[in-house]
């Protein structure tokens, strides 16, 4: 047995399958069980037969260093013991959720139109006149349903009461579902017996609806759209994913050079046959490469003529342009507000409290208090350009200091969180390390939450930084009826 | 959902894919029977591994990295060095590089065969391996991309996508196949040399393109130059004959919309073989003839990739909802 699970939690850190007695939590008895009964050997083989399937099927992801030019391909990090989510509290979540991204998208499209939020100052102009992400190309648009972000990933944590928070939002590119997918995939390989004694919610339905969604997104009167995966190209660390969805969804990926815009102000694919006709486009390019007419005229990645195609409703662009403005991490603190502004409800999940340095006494108590917070700026992805106040030094911590008196529009803070655990294979034993889980919501005719998320974990002991750029990797995530797990054979 | 239709890169990537796979098999399968073939021929008699290079027209990429022209050296250029654009190594990992490109057009295991057969050749083929374990890899790079091109075969629709797969596989085999019979038909003793060394170089020659069985099924003769020359050329119903790829091609690209160029090229290469009857002719004439050949395919290539891969679409009519196909 890897594990004495009574000396498993540590004091403090909410672990999600272990209670702090060293009984199962509710739904997590067959998996604690079956942990107790394989030997580190027998789990260590079941981790490499992990790798070894992995590696085979060709999950990967590609990081960038100094050293090399190219991007080099990594098999996807993935750890075997999965997360465990009640299906109770996970029909909370997602409501919340659909909450969430209801609210955001109405803000987005207000944004762009009559700023209503603005003029009654539930969210200051200022924030977004300066927002780096806000684009005056964008303004007067209409977007079918009025959806801007039609596929949201947000990013939720669990702090040590149990509480789980929203993390932040990604409105704009969000990634991972891929690796959602797969994971599931290859659990079923490793753990296959596990399958027939949990009642677990499949996940792989995600495809079709992303299917639908982009359908829904469809220029009016288009009854049968084309539509197409926008990829930066093989050498993004996403492209596994970009190929992967698109091939689910039985549509074609495309790069900008297969992309033509017309005098017309139609988009068209470069085909055996000559152009045809595009009309929605799921694009996995910043919204700064999708159109060098427009945007930044060196980029190769889009195409010359989107913005036009799209402004003039002949092209659904998922998600639209622009979306940014809503997930700046300033903005992201007016969330609550955003929502029972637009909605008239009381927001279902909670933000993490956060203090916004542009207003001087909750920027006083971030100096004062720089050593436990957290400080991120607006508009860093992936774990970038943020401090972590308990493990910076000094020098770190006096130049945040600097910067965010420089500009303190651009900063936010929170208290530091403890990021819940999992136990996770390492080295050998059963460790637990923290994670996060990433649900994604997709906005089309009508709301899609996806049963779970991705769980990233931060694979490094002590670590919280769940980035697979930066030493993350992930786990499969279970959304379990623990009442309804197989019946028990008669005596 | 709309007609599906075929990105020109798309269909770019899968024929290219379809030529790298082919062409890893090819050399795995010549560098595996030149090996057999030196065993039996005494050390006078032979040319040693130079024709090798000659078939992958690699002699100055090869001279310019290696000193000498033997096993040790040839063998290592031709299968796990990636500074050789046409090593087994560089070929199975274009081949790949492609599949990731073309991954969603293709039954998803597809790509995951791939990949093994890229980390086969990155694990055995690479260094120095012994020749009796490079024998063994050298069989597993041929059955795997057999593997491959078969569960494609069976697996794939039989759309547009697939004869660009089978385009780029038939032009690669065709011409894989004119080198090997240059190569080895330069030889001393193919041409009327030692009576049994002769044989055992046609012999070679049947044995890379596995064609002894069908040869002697179709011929119930000796193996000789003429009549082998025939077969491998001429006769059609052998899938890998010069005929064989060129019904295949003709067969794909009557399955592609704007055909014309493509098409009417590839019925003069017909017409050239017709009128060649390669197995009359001698040494020089024969070296001419198979020059010929590898210029007209080249010509079939440049007229595939001018007609699908690289064109200026005609530009869509103002205000019009979809473009003229």
């Amino acid at each position: 047995m890897p594990i004495d699970w009574k000396e498993y939690n540590a004091a403090g850190v909410w672990d999600e399958l272990i209670a702090p007695t060293g009984r199962a939590r509710p739904g997590a008895g067959p998996l604690r069980k079956m942990l107790a009964r394989l030997s580190d050997v027998e789990l260590g083989e079941r981790q490499a037969a992990a790798n070894l399937a992995i590696r085979a099927m060709g999950i990967t992801f590609s990081v960038y260093n100094d050293e090399s030019p190219n991007a080099i391909d990594r098999e996807w990090p993935f750890d075997i013991i999965p997360r465990l989510v009640q299906r109770r509290e996970w029909e909370a979540i997602e409501r919340g959720l659909k909450q969430r991204v209801a609210a955001l998208n109405l803000f987005i499209d207000d944004i762009y139109h009559e700023q209503r939020v603005l003029r009654d100052g539930v969210v200051p102009r200022a924030y977004i006149e300066k927002s780096r992400e806000f684009r005056p190309q964008c303004v007067g648009v209409d977007t079918p349903n009025g959806i801007w972000s039609h596929v949201c990933g947000s990013d939720l944590v669990r702090d040590h009461d149990g509480t789980v928070y929203v993390l932040e939002d990604n409105l704009r590119v969000p990634s991972g579902v891929s690796y959602m997918l797969e994971n599931r995939e290859v659990m079923k390989r490793v753990f296959p017996e596990l399958f027939e004694h949990l009642a677990i919610h499949p996940v792989d339905d995600y495809p079709r609806q992303l299917s639908r969604c982009l359908a829904a997104a469809a220029p009016d009167g288009v009854e049968t759209p084309r539509i197409a995966v926008l990829t930066p190209g093989i050498h993004n660390s996403a492209y596994f994913e970009h190929s992967y969805l698109a091939q689910t969804m039985a549509v074609d990926l495309v790069e900008g050079r297969d992309l033509v815009v017309g005098d017309d102000d139609c988009v068209y694919l470069r085909t055996i046959e000559g152009l045809v006709r595009l009309h929605v486009l799921y694009r996995r390019v910043d919204d700064l490469f999708l159109d060098p007419e427009t945007f930044n005229e060196h980029s190769l990645l889009g195409a010359p003529g989107l913005m036009r195609a799209w402004r003039a409703g002949n092209v659904a662009l998922a998600n639209a342009p622009g979306c940014g403005v809503a997930d700046d991490k300033v903005i992201y603190t007016y969330v609550p507000d955003i929502i029972r502004y637009y909605l008239g409800e009381a927001p279902l999940l909670p933000n993490v409290p956060s203090y916004r340095c542009v207003e001087k006494s909750e920027r006083d108590y971030v100096l004062d208090n720089l050593d436990t917070l957290v400080v991120k700026p607006a508009n860093e992805s992936g774990g970038y350009g943020l401090l972590i106040g308990p493990q910076a030094t000094k020098r770190e911590r006096a130049r945040f200091r600097r910067r965010i008196l420089a500009n303190p529009r651009n900063y936010m803070a929170q208290p530091m969180l403890t990021l819940s655990t999992a136990p996770t294979w390492a080295d050998g034993r059963l460790e637990p390390r923290h994670l996060d889980l990433r649900p994604f919501v997709l906005s089309g005719h009508e709301r899609y939450v996806t049963m779970g998320g991705l769980t990233r974990v931060a694979l490094r002991k002590g670590s919280t930084v769940v980035n697979s750029s930066q030493g993350g990797g992930s786990k499969d995530t279970w959304v379990v009826d623990s009442t309804a797990t197989a019946p028990r054979a008669r005596r | 959902m709309p007609t599906p239709r075929t990105l020109s890169r798309v269909a770019e990537s899968i024929y290219w894919m379809g030529r790298y796979l082919e062409r890893a098999e090819g050399t795995a399968r010549v560098v595996a029977v030149n090996a057999n073939l030196l065993m039996d021929l005494p050390a006078g008699a032979s040319l040693g591994w130079r024709p090798l290079l000659d078939i992958a027209g690699a002699g100055d990429a090869f001279d310019a990295r290696y000193a000498h022209t033997d096993e040790r050296n040839v063998a290592r250029f031709l299968t796990g060095d990636t500074a050789n654009p046409s090593s087994i190594a560089s070929s199975t990992a274009r081949a790949r590089d492609n599949a990731r490109i073309v991954r969603g057009a293709m039954p998803r295991v597809a790509f995951q065969y791939i990949n093994e057969l890229y980390l086969f050749v990155r694990e055995e083929l690479a260094g120095q391996p012994s020749r009796s374990r490079r024998g063994a890899a050298l069989d597993g790079v041929a059955r795997r991309v057999q593997q491959i091109e078969g569960f494609l075969s069976s697996a794939m629709l039989h759309d547009e996508k697939w004869q660009f797969l089978r385009l780029g596989n038939h032009l690669e085999r065709a011409d894989m196949m004119t080198r090997i019979v240059d190569s080895l038909a330069r030889h001393p003793n193919a041409d009327g040399g030692l009576p049994s060394f002769e044989q055992l170089i046609w012999r070679s020659v049947l044995q890379s393109l596995y064609a002894m069985q069908s040869y002697l099924f179709s011929t119930q003769g000796q193996v000789e130059r003429e009549p082998v020359l025939q077969f491998l050329f001429a006769n059609e119903a052998f899938p890998r004959s010069y005929a064989g790829c060129l019904r295949s091609l003709r067969f794909g690209l009557r399955h592609l919309p704007r055909n014309v160029a493509p098409a009417r090229v590839c019925e003069r290469i017909v017409r050239h073989l017709k009128a060649a009857h390669p197995q009359r002719l001698d040494g020089t004439a024969l070296h001419d003839f198979i020059d010929d050949c590898q210029i007209q395919l080249n010509a079939l290539h440049e007229a595939i990739s001018n007609t699908y891969f690289h064109f200026e679409p005609a530009a869509p009519p103002r205000g019009s909802g979809e473009a003229p196909a």
